[in-house]
């Protein structure tokens, strides 16, 4: 979250990759790339939606070139299908996609932790935020890791402050449970995530 | 893309040939994997498909829409793939070959020359996949497709034809929807087949 008043800008992004790389000591490890779709109904009467949802979700994951993931916020649900589903929407032509996001950036290897610093860009090439993702490697349980996110974070916060990058970032914690999903963490999670963190970007850009 | 042929193939005791032939017991499908068998040698798996066609509502798409749910129930985890069946080549061209060349979008991944014999079942009330009844009890449904491109859809073309005429004895095979019956001789066929099988390499 930028500082009132501020531009976002690549500056910030390069800062915030300098506090992982200088200040916390972390190992570059490469890029990563996350695209998000918003897709809407192509309906013939534009008036007339009845109850078909107005907006459908896809997550294309980095880390999961074979996967694809829908999200229908509203009914809290979450698909995980075939990277091909994307060509079948093509010919289905019935979602169309009309706002495509990309979070890019860096990853590091922090220890036991992975870190992906990274920007969101849609295809308009402005940049709208500003991210992190989180990776305590060694569990797979979201109770038991809670506290060692929370510690990281914290000392992310410190950190980010001692360097006076003129911003500040915000936790984004979603409802796993809404989406029927376990404790056990799995990627449809991050799907969950990333969603989430739009909705919060979107709501952040307005006030 | 894919190519593809159909046919059917009578699934139970033809009493008219029983008379006639003392009573021996014929299982054209049984005749019908025999000769895959020797064809190509590859084991049968179970076929257990649950099968939800939707199609999109009057107001949504520019045109209207088809897509294919099916739930793979013959492996131990169930699993679903989405298809969608394209339009069929047309022209000069494709009339003048047997085999059917359409696009197929899935979200799975497809293999070579894949032989399907089954039967369609029509469930009393969505999902009760366990009170299926037979919608032609007696003949089976016997499909034969291939993966294609683009690129190189005349050879698979030539493939699967060649492929059909191995099963002539048995399948009269053609472009889904042009409907070519059974094999009047099928009978004959099937017990040359059941009673050489040991012997027989093709």
């Amino acid at each position: 979250m930028p500082n009132q008043g501020v531009t976002l800008t690549t500056q910030i992004l390069t800062e915030a990759c300098q506090c992982v790389e200088s200040q916390l000591g972390g190992a570059k490890d490469g890029r990563w790339k996350t695209a998000l779709t918003y897709y809407r109904p192509a309906l013939r009467e534009a008036s007339a939606s009845g109850d078909l949802p107005r907006e459908l979700l896809g997550v294309a994951l980095h880390d999961q070139l074979g996967s694809y993931y829908f999200l229908l916020r509203a009914h809290r649900l979450i698909l995980q299908a075939d990277s091909s589903m994307q060509a079948l929407m093509d010919k289905l032509q019935s979602y169309k996609p009309r706002v495509v996001l990309n979070f890019e950036g860096f990853q590091y290897r922090l220890g036991d932790f992975q870190v992906r610093v990274g920007k969101c860009v849609p295809s308009s090439e402005v940049l709208r935020g500003i991210m992190m993702e989180v990776e305590y490697l060694p569990l797979s349980s979201i109770e038991k890791s809670r506290q060692i996110l929370e510690d990281f974070f914290d000392i992310w916060q410190d950190t980010v402050k001692k360097r006076s990058l003129p911003g500040h970032f915000i936790l984004v914690e979603p409802n796993f449970a809404d989406y029927g999903l376990q404790d056990h963490y799995t990627p449809q999670h991050t799907a969950v995530q990333y969603a989430t963190c739009m909705t919060q970007l979107m709501a952040a850009v307005r006030n | 893309m894919e190519c593809v042929v159909q046919g059917i193939i009578e699934s139970q005791n033809n009493s008219h040939y029983m008379r006639h032939n003392n009573g021996v017991r014929l299982q054209h499908v049984e005749a019908l994997q025999i000769l895959l068998q020797g064809l190509c040698g590859v084991p049968k798996e179970r076929v257990r498909v649950h099968e939800l066609c939707l199609k999109s509502g009057p107001n949504l798409g520019v045109v209207p829409s088809e897509v294919r749910l099916l739930c793979d129930l013959a492996q131990p985890t169930p699993s679903w793939t989405v298809r969608h069946v394209g339009g069929a080549m047309r022209g000069a061209g494709a009339e003048q070959i047997s085999v059917l060349v359409r696009t197929i979008v899935e979200s799975k991944r497809g293999a070579q020359i894949t032989v399907t014999v089954t039967s369609a079942n029509k469930m009393p009330k969505l999902y009760a996949t366990d009170e299926a009844v037979p919608v032609t009890p007696g003949i089976q449904l016997v499909e034969i497709t291939a993966p294609a491109a683009a690129e190189n859809y005349s050879e698979v073309v030539a493939a699967v034809s060649s492929f059909c005429e191995y099963l002539a004895p048995l399948l009269h095979l053609s472009k889904p929807g042009v409907s070519m019956g059974i094999v009047p001789t099928a009978a004959a066929a099937a017990a040359s087949l059941m009673s050489n099988s040991g012997a027989k390499t093709l």
